[in-house]
């Protein structure tokens, strides 16, 4: 079967894939999204760790000193991508951690301005509403539309022992609405309701996901989106330029003839399926310098009824670490307060901490009175580590991904300062037997843009430097991690990728 | 305190069940119920929907925590429907700990001779079931005559028959197809078949009723044919007994079954967490030497708040599912593998053998690095195995029903399915709502 051609092909419905076809289809492109899992109703997600269902489980290997893990820790499946599953901590990218190369001497530069990116960032938060404080301490200009989410127990902890140690701290930017608020071509978003299960699927619709936000919008101005569509191949003219995608949906071969291309499929499915097209890679980066946060997370015990599970996660933070004096590494982290709920809590205590026997057993019969606090710091691109193709393939015919991932000495570093950071806050809030448990997130880097095709697979607007309607836009183009949980840069890059598409449309 | 409800087969009444009831006594609660038409209760002619919609609403009058039900014949078609239904999550038969069926009918079409449907519906062509008749129903039905007076008490509850509810019931309930919607449960059922018994004995229990339950088990009762509660009473209250008695014993406290029925939780949650207290099933990878020595690993991981062998099949079962969690290490081989490979290693070491002491020495070598290289995996190898072993088995039993009842969490209630979810409205520490379970521990 063969649809009708269309100007553009969108593979992936989360935060790359889906701004960028709202705007290209409210422009008046005809936009058709393929995305590989399956549509959710906001009600249909459960409130169970196990049981949730929005997550890539298709296996990846995951390799280095430092692996880290894939699955529900960071890569989501469903039309909305990763944003079902996100934390909605929306902290906006750091003017200094987009020239790190310049001020630092190390890492990459971005080929994008702050301020310009900034415009972006703060048209998406217009469109997705952001709760946050009324003023934000490290940023006297910053104005959020809602009023912030309520803290929970661990945030007031952490609220306590950064006063005592003099370190700023104040209610996070939460991409989620505290008050109901109509999404426009979707309907009534209601107001968070404390439920603490952001990760698995936000009942109602209180959490920006691009299922109730960006999607609805482009499906107004004609974007068709298909689920349980897998992209397989790509078909090329004598020119090299891609005429049409291949998918499987359900067992069923089908093709859409397409005009551009744009992958948006995230840090590892973007570059896995390039490697297995052989596409796009003449300057040999597709799939090298993978990052992910340093996501050291510190743990104790209050005297407290804590109850951590309730409440937005994270529902406090500190960017004080961003430029910490005399830290001894480049970039900087961010630091939040933590309820995480019991099975992921449970993994990562046993898995990150090294805790088993009646320490394990201790902690977790005590999981109401547990309370954490964590951070999110910056990777530096390196040569080590990188995604390859294993020889293992997956039910398609495709090669499965390989991530090889260890700590550099500027990771080492961030991760030293930081569990000596927040192991005294921790002490200062009243906080006893102190764990810290290693931890990485985010799935960065592998395709990165840049200013020259030798050294990088897109330009600034995301474009292939080697095949011409082929673009990349999500969070595998990232020169450098940013401190920055990534969700808001990857939307606000996906509106500038449509704006520059549109400006060099022929 | 738990309670028994029971479900009675077409012609019979409440009282059916009175031996069975004496023998069990009083340790737990009993509800015989009269289904409607029967045992002078008003008559009804309700399809198998309708029965099941009866008994949910006679489970809400007495809103039980902790649940079993006994369905026989008849009783036991309503009995597997409710069964289903609790999987499924409905509020209504939440905390359902066991199923009992006496030669019952199954969810699908009984099978019953044409010839003899046609003259028992025939008995009310002159409006009422005459003495000869109902004697010809209760000796047909029995393998030896049964001994008065139970004989003509029996045959008086076949002459009270509601016309409505035994027509209806041959007509029609008996003949509704709900294998579709049954499907496989969960919940532990004990089927019980009489050896002398027809159309409903043990060939058409194995093959109607015991593949609609993960766990069951099947007894035959010698020398008895369908009325098996008048039959035997002893022997049925036994095997009752034994099969309600650990399935109580693992049951949930009653504030949290409570909180788990409530409006406060979803159908979809609430399935999940009926489905996860069961017993584990699904199919096996590991051995039974494999499987022995992760529950000795489960205990020494967990020590002292769990049952090892539990663990042991619920994680043998997810690697069997080969579901895992999206990725796994590049150093260590596909996960099916690296668990047998290890356990083979732990079990040739006598890891089952030794005390607590020696076990966690034995981890806390493989935790370094220079431990368990004695079999198929390096020191290395074994390092990343345990890290991830320990985090599957903490995964695993924070999961559980149970465990989430013994650490006081009442995450799983922040929203039902109603237009508005309730969340929570307090999120500071040292407060909680009304709603809000207390810590304490399992029942």
């Amino acid at each position: 079967m063969t649809g009708g051609a269309v100007d553009v092909v969108i593979v992936g419905s989360g935060a790359g894939g889906a701004p960028l076809a709202a705007r290209l289809a409210q422009a008046g492109v005809s936009v058709v999204v393929l995305e590989a899992g399956r549509a959710f109703a906001p009600s249909d997600h459960v409130a169970d760790e196990l049981a949730a269902d929005i997550y890539w489980m298709e296996e990846r290997l995951s390799g280095g000193r430092d692996a880290t893990a894939f699955g529900a820790n960071n890569s989501g499946m469903g039309v909305g991508g990763s944003t079902l599953h996100w934390g909605a901590f929306c902290p906006r990218p750091d003017a200094r951690d987009l020239q790190l190369q310049t001020l630092a001497g190390v890492g990459a530069d971005w080929p994008i301005a702050h301020a310009e990116l900034a415009r972006y960032v703060e048209a998406v938060e217009g469109f997705i509403g952001v709760s946050g404080p009324v003023r934000y301490p490290w940023d006297d200009a910053r104005r959020y539309e809602l009023p912030p989410v309520a803290r929970n127990a661990p945030a007031d902890a952490m609220a306590r022992g950064c006063a005592a140690l003099g370190i700023a701290a104040t209610d996070a930017p939460a991409a989620l609405v505290s008050r109901d608020r109509e999404q426009p071509h979707w309907g009534e978003r209601q107001a968070c309701i404390n439920c603490g299960f952001c990760h698995q699927g936000c009942r109602v619709a209180a959490k920006a996901t691009t299922d109730t936000s960006w999607l609805p919008l482009a499906i107004a101005h004609g974007a068709e989106v298909r689920a349980e569509c897998r992209v397989v191949e790509v078909e090329r003219d004598g020119r090299g330029r891609i005429t049409a995608v291949v998918y499987d949906r359900r067992g069923e071969r089908l093709r859409q003839k397409c005009a551009a291309l744009f992958l948006c499929a995230g840090g590892v499915e973007t570059p896995r399926l390039l490697l297995n097209w052989g596409l796009a890679n003449a300057s040999g980066q597709v799939g090298r310098n993978f990052m992910a946060h340093v996501a050291t997370q510190v743990w104790g015990r209050f005297d407290a009824d804590m109850r951590m599970n309730r409440g937005y996660p994270s529902s406090l933070i500190s960017e004080d670490m961003m430029r910490p004096a005399g830290a001894g590494f480049a970039g900087g982290y961010l630091m939040q307060s933590l309820g995480v709920l019991p099975v992921t809590l449970a993994a990562n205590l046993a898995r990150g901490a090294g805790l088993w026997g009646q320490p394990l057993v201790d902690m977790l019969t005590d999981y109401n009175r547990l309370g954490g606090i964590g951070i999110n710091g910056e990777c530096l691109p390196s040569d080590d580590n990188l995604l390859t193709l294993s020889d293992e393939t997956d039910t398609y015919g495709l090669r499965k991904a390989r991530v090889d991932f260890s700590y550099g000495d500027n990771e080492r570093a961030i991760d030293a300062h930081a569990r000596r950071a927040m192991t005294a806050i921790w002490e200062a809030a009243g906080a006893r037997d102190i764990v810290a448990v290693d931890r990485s997130a985010h799935t960065i880097g592998t395709c990165r843009m840049g200013t020259n095709g030798d050294e990088a697979v897109v330009d600034a607007d995301g474009r292939s430097f080697d095949v011409e309607n082929l673009f990349i836009c999500d969070n595998s183009v990232f020169p450098s991690a940013l401190a920055a949980n990534p969700a808001l840069t990857i939307m606000a890059l996906s509106l500038r990728c449509a704006d520059r598409f549109l400006a060099n449309r022929i | 305190m738990a309670r028994i409800f029971y479900l009675h087969a077409l012609g019979a009444s409440a009282a059916e069940w009175d031996g069975v009831i004496d023998t069990i006594g009083a340790e737990v609660e009993h509800v015989a119920l009269d289904l409607s038409g029967f045992g002078g209760s008003d008559d009804a002619r309700l399809d198998v929907a309708g029965l099941v919609d009866w008994f949910a609403d006679r489970v809400g009058d007495h809103r039980p925590d902790s649940w079993a039900v006994v369905g026989h014949s008849m009783g036991g078609k309503i009995a597997t429907l409710a069964a289903a239904r609790a999987r499924d999550g409905d509020p209504a038969f939440s905390g359902l700990a066991a199923v009992v069926l006496l030669a019952a009918s199954p969810p699908s079409p009984e099978p019953i001779d044409e010839e003899r449907r046609a003259e028992m519906i025939a008995w009310f062509d002159d409006g009422r079931i005459d003495a000869d008749e109902a004697a010809t129903f209760v000796d047909a039905n029995t393998a030896t005559p049964l001994p008065d007076p139970l004989r003509a008490k029996a045959i008086a509850d076949v002459q009270r028959s509601g016309r409505e509810a035994w027509v209806g019931w041959l007509e029609r309930g008996s003949r509704e197809d709900w294998a579709e919607a049954a499907g496989v449960i969960a919940v532990p059922a004990l089927i019980v078949a009489g050896g002398e018994d027809g159309d409903l004995g043990i060939e058409a229990q194995q093959r109607l009723n015991v593949p609609h339950y993960a766990d069951a088990r099947v007894e035959v009762v010698a020398g008895a044919a369908h009325l098996l509660p008048y039959e035997r009473p002893a022997d049925v209250a036994a095997l009752i007994r034994d099969h309600v008695r650990p399935a109580f014993a693992s049951a949930l406290p009653a504030d949290f079954v409570a909180l788990l029925a409530s409006d406060r939780v979803s159908r979809r949650t609430r399935a999940v967490m009926t489905a996860r207290h069961a017993a584990p099933i699904g199919k096996s990878v590991l051995t039974e030497r494999q499987r022995d020595v992760l529950a000795a690993l489960v205990e020494t991981t967990l020590p002292g708040v769990c049952d090892g062998a539990d663990l042991a099949r619920r994680i043998d079962a997810m690697l069997a599912s080969g579901q895992g969690d999206g990725w796994r290490l590049v150093d260590l081989p596909a996960d099916e593998s690296s668990w047998a490979m290890a356990l083979d290693t732990l079990a040739s070491d006598g890891f089952v053998d030794c005390d607590g002491e020696a076990r966690g020495d034995a981890l806390r070598r493989i935790a370094e690095g220079s431990g368990g290289d004695t079999g198929s995996l390096t020191a290395a190898q074994m390092r990343l195995w345990f890290a991830e072993a320990r985090a599957e088995i903490a995964r695993q039993w924070m999961a559980l029903p149970a465990t989430m009842a013994l650490v006081g969490y009442d995450g799983f209630a922040v929203g039902g399915d109603g237009e508005r979810k309730q969340g929570y409205r307090l999120t500071a520490a040292d407060m909680i709502e009304p709603w809000q379970v207390q810590p304490g521990a399992v029942a």
